[in-house]
């Protein structure tokens, strides 16, 4: 694969990650819990995609074949990197919004 | 001229296809404005803009963009396949197809 692919591969997957991870939140912020689960789910599944797109390169970078560092290649790490954090704290957010509903409810 | 305004987390990637539009819009002799920014920017951006195209990683700002500025241009999602080939020519053609040429 070209190296500009692989980039944009990490890009759009961790960017398609994060978007999903903060419509999730958006939906349990308004009770719609089921469909932020599957938001939740359909984030990390892309989160996957763009993770193993990054695990190649760390293999073949293990294996003594260098990939080309550009400032591109450095802002898909950041795109990664960053949809991995948001995921991960939606996660606890939607938990959150569950609770005040509940609390709401009581 | 018409002004296609693509909108992303850091400018950059959108930055990248935006080159390949203007290449796409060159080859059938379109003459259109294209540019891309932040989604930090945006304000100060949209002058003038006739559509706004979204990077995939910012496809959860639509509703928001579209409560702002949803009466004065159209704005959708870049579809990501599209985006992640850094397909100019297929962008072009959902842009002008949004400004309903």
């Amino acid at each position: 694969m070209e190296n500009i692919q692989v980039i944009m591969d990490i890009i759009v997957h961790g960017g398609n990650a994060r978007s999903k991870a903060m419509e999730a939140i958006q939906q349990a912020s308004e009770g719609k819990f089921e469909e932020a689960v599957r938001h939740l789910e359909e984030a990390e599944q892309e989160l996957n995609r763009a993770h193993n797109v990054q695990t190649c390169l760390i293999q073949e970078e293990a294996r003594g074949n260098k990939t080309e560092l550009s400032l591109l290649m450095v802002h898909a790490q950041d795109h990664l990197m960053n949809a991995i954090t948001v995921t991960d704290l939606s996660r606890e957010i939607i938990r959150l919004h569950e609770k005040l509903f509940e609390i709401k409810d009581q | 001229m018409k002004k296609i305004l693509l909108v992303c987390a850091a400018g950059m990637s959108t930055s990248m296809l935006v080159t390949k539009m203007k290449q796409a819009a060159e080859v059938k002799g379109i003459q259109v404005d294209i540019s891309a920014t932040s989604g930090h920017n945006v304000d100060q951006e949209v002058e003038g803009v006739n559509v706004m195209l979204l990077g995939p990683q910012v496809s959860f700002r639509k509703g928001d963009y579209e409560k702002k500025f949803g009466d004065k241009f159209p704005i959708d999602v870049i579809n990501p396949m599209d985006y992640g080939m850094m397909n100019g020519e297929k962008v072009l053609e959902q842009a002008l197809k949004l400004m309903g040429n």
